[in-house]
């Protein structure tokens, strides 16, 4: 390519886009919960409970595991940072939606942007080692693809809001222009979450604090597992 | 050094002690080894120093399970005060731990409270941890710190409860930062001893707390390391959440609980029964099978409770508890006797 920065900007929009096969789709996180309990029925509702999982949830998980990711050393590092962020998400739901869009993420990294470190991740899971979490996955295929940090955090968060709220377009129904307008909503809380989280190293207490997710939103996310009727896996 | 049992309210210098002279000045340490002896549990040491210590042991049935009370004489927490608690539980020995009242946490302008807690649970062993609720007072930010490394056939149940707070004028969630983590790692799993007197103390790595001590039996073959099981995060910075009260923080509810079960007997039926529990309590709870796969056979449970008050979550903690007892011990209900 002629501009070399170019095909980092095209491996992470590849990457990142919500036509990823990833399954994205199937994951409410949390938010059908509240749909059920007729919480979420309109634009300013489903706006607050996305801002306050981008606070709560993404900033104090993926984000930092992200970050971590770039300040890894060693590849032992990765797999600790794995087994992590893993280990944290306590719903089950939660933590297996977090491995089951890793590892397709890595699957598809892999073939399109092989690298040492994603190789051994790819064996490391194979392997039965490692657990594949979406976050740490990003860290190193984001880092593979000279991504700077900041912009790793925020295309992550951005995909996610993105993912979420396409699915709740179809799942409260929302209309497609209100989707629009959350997400043009929600670029002010990624840049919120890229902030906190770079504090959050800062203070040198990111990896204490990875994995502090609302007692709320935690409760809403493990009832989801006995849910009756669910359009959701999780 | 040899092995003294010691008696409650002695203070006897922990073996080992280049590693408590190395760590940092605590405002408070507790330290103690519980093993069994001929079907009962005792504390074969106990060293505690500032402010913090154990009441005289109670057997509450004759389970041969042994009951220690922390008790804090200097009524809190306060400011930039490091507390230490190191338990063993050596092979099958069996201790319910908890506290004589709530851990309070006043104004703490020098910087945060803390608690660092580290528990090692030998094979067969048994830890209930059921402390009394959580206060942190206006002004108050505390740090709280647990890690248990558990041998994979041990049984840990660690149940706590958050209060709102308090303040002069009755405004909840005055206090300034909450932050409790609780890491559970499961340790390879170990050979019989070859004698029964060896499981005394020999082979129990008791001396401090030291991070990443791993049993000498990992140094052969790399795959058997300690594994991570679970990391259970509660961190409430209320001038930071907006309204903190509102979806998914508080939900509208004032007190928050946090239970963690780590063994190996989690089964469907089990978790079944848990369910049970959590559904006809009267708090806002959830329940979720946790933990990253199941290292060396270890499974996890947690439940995380919103209420109105510290006794609906109190009650939901000790039908779980008392469940386990019964499933798993045959053991009769833990009757706490407070004094």
């Amino acid at each position: 390519m002629t501009d070399p920065s170019l095909s980092g900007i095209l491996g992470l929009m590849q990457l990142t886009d919500s036509a990823l096969p990833t399954g994205a789709f199937s994951h409410s996180m949390g938010f059908e919960t509240y749909m059920a309990a007729e919480q979420l029925e309109d634009e300013a509702s489903f706006a607050a409970w996305l801002e306050m999982f981008v606070d709560q949830q993404l900033t104090y998980t993926d984000t930092l595991a992200i970050r971590l990711v770039y300040a890894a050393t060693d590849f032992e590092r990765i797999e600790d940072l794995d087994e992590l962020v893993t280990a944290q998400a306590l719903p089950r739901q939660i933590r297996e939606s977090g491995m089951t869009m890793g590892r397709r993420l890595l699957s598809i990294g892999a073939r399109s942007y092989p690298g040492e470190w994603v190789r051994r991740y790819q064996q490391g899971v194979a392997e039965e080692r490692m657990h594949g979490h979406q976050a740490t996955v990003w860290g190193v295929l984001a880092r593979g693809l000279d991504v700077p940090e900041d912009t790793a955090v925020a295309s992550h968060v951005y995909a996610t809001v993105i993912s979420l709220t396409q699915n709740a377009v179809r799942g409260i129904p929302l209309g497609q222009n209100t989707g629009q307008a959350v997400i043009r909503e929600a670029q002010d809380w990624v840049d919120r979450a890229v902030v906190t989280s770079r504090e959050l190293v800062a203070q040198g207490i990111a990896e204490e604090v990875l994995g502090a997710v609302a007692p709320g939103l935690e409760i809403a996310q493990m009832n989801h597992e006995r849910q009756r009727a669910r359009l959701f896996m999780s | 050094m040899p092995e003294t049992p010691a008696t409650a309210g002695t203070t006897t210098p922990p073996a080992g002690t280049a590693a408590s002279s190395s760590s940092p000045s605590w405002a408070g340490q507790l330290r103690l080894t519980v093993a069994e002896r001929t079907g009962r549990s005792y504390a074969a040491r106990q060293y505690h120093e500032g402010a913090l210590r154990v009441l005289r042991p109670h057997y509450l049935d004759r389970s041969g399970q042994v009951t220690y009370t922390v008790i804090n004489p200097g009524g809190a927490y306060f400011g930039a005060d490091a507390y230490l608690l190191d338990v063993a539980v050596d092979r099958d020995a069996s201790l319910a731990l908890t506290t004589q009242s709530a851990t309070k946490v006043y104004r703490t302008p020098q910087g945060p409270a803390s608690q660092e807690m580290t528990v090692r649970l030998g094979p067969g062993s048994v830890l209930e941890y059921v402390p009394d609720q959580l206060i942190v007072y206006r002004g108050g930010s505390y740090i709280q710190r647990t890690r248990v490394d558990m041998d994979p056939t041990a049984s840990l149940v660690l149940a706590e409860i958050v209060t709102p707070g308090w303040s002069p004028s009755g405004e909840s969630f005055a206090y300034d930062e909450l932050r409790m983590r609780t890491e559970v790692r499961v340790t390879p799993p170990r050979p019989e001893p070859p004698e029964a007197e060896a499981s005394a103390g020999a082979a129990e790595p008791t001396d401090g707390p030291r991070e990443g001590d791993t049993p000498t039996s990992s140094d052969h073959d790399p795959a058997a390391r300690p594994r991570r099981l679970v990391v259970d995060q509660l961190r409430i910075r209320p001038g930071a959440h907006g309204d903190m009260t509102g979806v998914g923080f508080m939900e509208g509810f004032s007190h928050t609980g946090q239970l963690v079960i780590a063994d190996a007997r989690l089964t469907d039926e089990v978790y079944e029964g848990l369910t049970e529990l959590v559904d006809t309590s009267t708090t806002h709870s959830g329940i979720t099978r946790a933990g990253v796969g199941e290292p060396y056979g270890v499974r996890c449970v947690c439940v995380r409770s919103l209420a109105h008050s510290t006794e609906d979550i109190a009650a939901l903690h000790r039908a779980v508890v008392n469940l386990l007892r019964q499933r798993w011990r045959a053991q009769p209900p833990l009757r706490l006797r407070k004094y």
